[in-house]
């Protein structure tokens, strides 16, 4: 009887010892699971902050050198503005130059920055702008045309920066001799006194041309027989104000392409005494030497023409 | 009048469609406005040309008359048969500073003595265009009225404009214009078309075009089609980088109207699934043509939308860059 007390209570222990022993030691494997999801979570975020800590590290160090070249890049060019020659080499650049590759680069880099000045200043007072294209294998200059204070239209050439240089396209009228220009020019040695003569012709264009609109609109009386696309010839009607108001023929030549006054002025008429008289030869000086619009202003207040 | 006469007039009527007739009528001026107000234009057009037929006879108008409003008619609808474009080389030192009297002098004066019975008409239009009205004969016949040649040239640049010219007398033009304009030679600019106000456009670079700028205005599609906001956002760069593409390759706003493109190939051909065609030692020869009613404007839309694959092959756009419509593509190169 003692044995089946104690198998009973040995069974009742070993049956109530498993179950609670069982949820124990699943709460011990929870708490530990726990602890260890715990331990993951704070080494992550130890982790994280790490790198974080790194990445601003670095990011410090590369915007201190940033700071360093831009000091140093701005004394290159306060020296390099102060020389004032700033595309030939002198000694105090030199100086500055201590034959590595840094201060090489540094010195190119504040050069570029100052043609770059350079460009922006010589856009603004409209001259022409430089612009790269194509990943620096091209530039595109634009040439402005203005008159009288007025800006007229933008002419384009694409360059390509081959071995040679190369005008690969464009949209500059075909009665501007570009061909000529290039090769009289020489685009490949001295493109600044290339597109200095392009800009002459094409700004001289320009301002013949506004003349010529200028008069159409302002001066209605004046007739215009003949013109062409150049505008170099220009033949103009009067009328003469009189009892038999007559006509006058007034020739324009512009013989240089890259002036806007005419290089000779020719005036006929049935009346040939009234065209040799002293007012007439006035006029026809004061057309050599003012634009016609201005020109035609001066002749209508003095009565010469309607 | 005699029957050449009377048949040059008839034809000429009959190719004015009747809309114009009046206008080109009341331009021409030979006809008094009595005899104009006596036609009635509501008439079919035999009866009409009957009428001034016997009109013209009354007034003795000749056949230099007619010429004149044929000319009137073709200046005012230039957009008719196949014109070609030529450029003229090696400018000498006075070309630049030619003068309408001086061109029209010399070239009359150069054609007549090349081929003696000729009859030239010179007019200059108010565009700075110089038309010229050829029709050619030779030594037994008089010119020929019914098949003239018109040449369009403006003064100081090097391009010209022909049509309906065969090839017998194209030397002889070519001699008397190079000869008058003072350039050394003249040669094919390998542009044709129907339309002549889109040749001369292209050529003459008259048209809107596109280069690189420091604040591109960002261009407008003209007809947007309606899409979905969300992939037209994800696209927005990409979108605004083809159309500045296509706009730089073929020009902005309206392009000159050219309705052909033909690539002439002798390369190799080249398919390593086609074994017999590729052994062949010669050039494969083919032509390639693109026709539409306005291939710019097609071509232009295509690289715009993502079609064709953008950079643009220089095939295509060295229509508008070089003016042309007709290469030849050899292995070497175009």
């Amino acid at each position: 009887m003692l044995v089946g007390y104690n198998v009973l209570s040995n069974l009742k222990i070993y049956i109530s010892r498993g179950v609670l022993g069982h949820l124990k030691m699943l709460e011990m494997e929870a708490n530990n699971l726990e602890l260890k999801q715990q331990e993951l979570r704070q080494r992550g975020r130890q982790e994280e902050l790490n790198a974080n800590l790194q990445a601003l590290l670095s990011k410090r160090d590369q915007l201190k050198a940033e700071i360093k070249a831009n000091t140093s890049l701005q004394k290159m060019r306060t020296l390099l503005d102060q020389t004032g020659v700033p595309y030939e080499r002198n000694e105090d650049v030199d100086n500055l130059e201590d034959g590595s590759d840094n201060s090489q680069l540094l010195l190119m880099m504040a050069r570029h920055t100052q043609l770059k000045d350079l460009l922006h200043a010589h856009h603004l007072i409209g001259g022409y702008d430089v612009l790269q294209t194509r990943k620096g294998k091209g530039v595109c200059v634009s040439l402005a045309t203005a008159y009288e204070g007025v800006y007229l239209e933008t002419y384009n050439l694409e360059i390509d920066l081959g071995s040679n240089l190369r005008i690969c396209r464009h949209n500059i009228p075909p009665f501007i001799p570009l061909e000529r220009l290039v090769t009289q020019g020489n685009m490949q040695t001295d493109i600044r006194d290339f597109l200095d003569t392009l800009s002459q012709y094409l700004n001289a264009y320009a301002g013949r041309k506004q003349q010529l609109h200028l008069t159409k609109e302002i001066h209605s009386s004046v007739q215009v027989a003949e013109s062409n696309a150049l505008c170099t010839i220009l033949v103009l009607m009067f009328t003469i104000p009189g009892e038999k108001a007559e006509a006058a023929l007034c020739t324009l030549q512009y013989a240089d392409h890259t002036q806007r006054l005419p290089t000779r002025v020719n005036i006929e008429s049935e009346d040939t005494a009234l065209v040799s008289s002293p007012q007439w030869k006035k006029n026809q000086a004061l057309l050599l030497e003012t634009p016609l619009h201005t020109a035609l202003v001066t002749m209508k207040k003095t009565g010469s023409i309607a | 009048m005699d029957d050449s006469t009377k048949r040059i007039l008839q034809r000429l009527i009959r190719r004015i469609p009747s809309q114009m007739l009046q206008t080109m009528l009341g331009k021409w001026a030979h006809l008094s406005r009595e005899d104009l107000h006596s036609l009635d234009f509501t008439q079919p057009k035999w009866v009409l040309t009957e009428q001034l037929l016997a009109l013209c006879e009354e007034n003795g108008l000749r056949v230099k008359h007619i010429t004149e409003l044929e000319m009137i008619y073709i200046i005012e609808n230039p957009n008719q048969g196949m014109w070609h474009g030529f450029q003229l080389l090696d400018a000498e030192e006075d070309a630049p500073s030619i003068e309408l009297t001086q061109f029209k002098k010399q070239f009359k004066a150069n054609l007549t003595e090349l081929i003696s019975n000729v009859s030239i008409k010179i007019k200059k239009h108010t565009d700075e265009a110089i038309w010229i009205r050829v029709a050619w004969g030779d030594n037994f016949t008089k010119p020929n009225h019914l098949k003239p040649t018109y040449v369009v040239h403006h003064l100081q640049t090097p391009y010209v404009f022909v049509t309906g010219l065969t090839s017998k007398y194209k030397p002889l033009l070519n001699q008397a214009l190079v000869l008058a304009t003072r350039y050394g030679s003249m040669k094919d600019a390998h542009l044709s078309g129907r339309n002549l106000t889109a040749i001369r456009d292209l050529l003459m670079r008259q048209y809107q075009q596109v280069f690189p700028t420091k604040n591109p205005k960002p261009l407008q599609e003209k007809n947007p089609v309606p899409r979905n906001p969300n992939i037209e956002k994800e696209h927005a760069e990409n979108t605004e980088n083809r159309l500045q593409m296509a706009c730089e390759a073929f020009g902005d706003g309206t392009l000159p109207q050219l309705q052909k493109a033909v690539y002439k190939l002798e390369t190799k051909f080249r398919d390593n699934s086609n074994k017999t065609l590729t052994d062949r030692e010669e050039p494969f020869r083919g032509v390639v043509e693109f026709a539409s009613t306005n291939l710019l404007e097609s071509l232009r839309h295509c690289v715009s939308s993502g079609m064709a694959s953008t950079p643009v092959t220089p095939l295509l756009s060295s229509i508008t860059q070089k003016g042309r419509n007709y290469f030849v593509i050899t292995d070497k190169g175009v």
